[in-house]
């Protein structure tokens, strides 16, 4: 590996890994596409936004938001996790392909633990748009208990709790290659402090560093028609956390 | 009004004026969401991988605080320098990886069929994009980065797959679709 160095390209290439597997740990023991990205949000891990999806739903006109947050939490975490109710998070979605968000869902909490409560507002037009948010007047879309199928299958449906992180990758051989960015705690810090690989491991040896590690998911699922309504049907979505 | 009362009742009224005050502070109540409450972002997310891989560590909280009508100004030169100058692939692959990615959303073709449904789908086969839970997107950036997904031309094999394909846990096929918390 150390060969490496005195070839650019090898070094660009450790480079890559290097970036890329910044932000899938840093501290702690974390991983995933957008996992503890800043000092501020591995600092508050309610803050920290994991991963976001949209797939298609149950019915070809339906369309399904997933937002991941707080991972990595292990098993013995779970009975205690919960959303933080002093935060907004948002599914916005762009509907005219100018990068400014025409709809918006916004998801509050109130309580803690086993006996929270989800709100879910929207799909609507947001009051302000941009990094600066206030909760819409509209009354709520749907509320009730996390760990719950909320809502109805013919509309708007929503889902907040405890899941199975469902992302994947084998973490442990990105810090093989890449030691330099290994946590300072837990069991990866533990690797060596000198590069034992320039590759990552063949399929049979490669490990999912995240199996077994839950994270808080919210899920909601809705016509699709509730999205692209006074736009296109080509859509932009991202999620925000703000506080 | 003896000197004493009066004081005693100037001291009364303040206590009440402090204690009404204090019943008023509805504003801290952040428990329950208030119109007049600023909520400012501190994270963002849209495609996965963009700030870790292509952003330096020090620009992530300037992309979580920011917005995707901005993207291309603020971060697309970055991206392709990224790309051309420390992964050393060629103007084109960076090009194209900066039109995909930004601005920083999952972009999703509803019109599209369902079954093509994926990770930059929308691009790269005018399917229905947006992102899957099965997506192996560490897989996807890695052949974009490093592999042949964009050109033949300075490949890195052994860095295109981390030869983790798929979730520990099987996916649910309906509502709410991630597997039960382990």
């Amino acid at each position: 590996m150390r060969n490496l160095f005195s070839r650019p390209r090898a070094l660009a290439t450790v480079a890559v890994v290097a970036a890329l597997s910044a932000t899938l740990a840093i501290t702690r023991s974390s991983s995933a596409s957008d996992h503890q990205d800043t000092p501020e949000v591995e600092l508050s891990p309610r803050m920290d936004m994991n991963d976001v999806y949209a797939f298609p739903g149950a019915s070809a006109d339906r369309i399904v938001l997933v937002m991941t947050t707080s991972s990595p939490i292990t098993p013995a975490q779970s009975a205690s996790a919960s959303f933080d109710p002093n935060l907004l998070y948002q599914f916005k979605i762009d509907n005219t392909g100018d990068g400014v968000e025409d709809k918006v869902i916004q998801v509050t909490f109130s309580g803690t633990g086993t006996s929270q409560q989800m709100t879910v507002r929207g799909p609507v037009a947001p009051t302000t748009t941009g990094t600066m948010n206030t909760v819409v007047s509209t009354g709520p879309s749907l509320t009730g208990a996390v760990n719950t199928n909320l809502g109805n299958a013919a509309s708007l449906q929503a889902f907040a709790g405890i899941r199975d992180d469902p992302f994947f990758l084998d973490l442990e051989q990105f810090f093989r290659i890449v030691p330099d960015r290994k946590p300072v705690t837990g069991a990866l810090s533990k690797l060596p402090d000198q590069p034992t690989a320039s590759a990552f491991r063949p399929a049979g040896q490669a490990v999912d560093y995240l199996r077994g590690i839950n994270a808080l998911g919210i899920v909601l699922e809705m016509p699709t028609a509730m999205l692209t309504d006074g736009g296109t049907k080509k859509i932009g979505v991202w999620g925000t956390i703000s506080r | 009004m003896p000197i004493r009362n009066r004081v005693l009742a100037t001291l009364g009224a303040l206590a009440l004026i402090a204690v009404a005050g204090a019943c008023n502070d509805d504003n801290n109540d952040v428990t329950s969401p208030q119109g007049d409450r600023v909520y400012v972002q501190v994270e963002r997310l849209g495609n996965p991988l963009v700030s870790e891989v292509f952003l330096a560590k020090r620009n992530h909280g300037f992309h979580n605080a920011g917005k995707p009508s901005t993207d291309v100004a603020n971060h697309a030169a970055e991206l392709e320098a990224f790309v051309t100058t420390v992964a050393g692939r060629d103007a084109a692959v960076a090009n194209t990886l900066a039109t995909v990615l930004l601005p920083d959303m999952l972009i999703v073709q509803t019109d599209k069929a369902t079954s093509s449904a994926g990770w930059l789908t929308w691009a790269l086969a005018n399917g229905y994009g947006g992102r899957k839970l099965t997506d192996d997107v560490v897989d996807a950036g890695l052949s974009a980065i490093f592999g042949n997904l964009l050109s033949p031309n300075n490949v890195s094999p052994g860095l295109t797959t981390d030869n983790v394909n798929q979730n520990d846990k099987p996916f649910l096929t309906t509502f709410p679709y991630l597997a039960a918390a382990n």
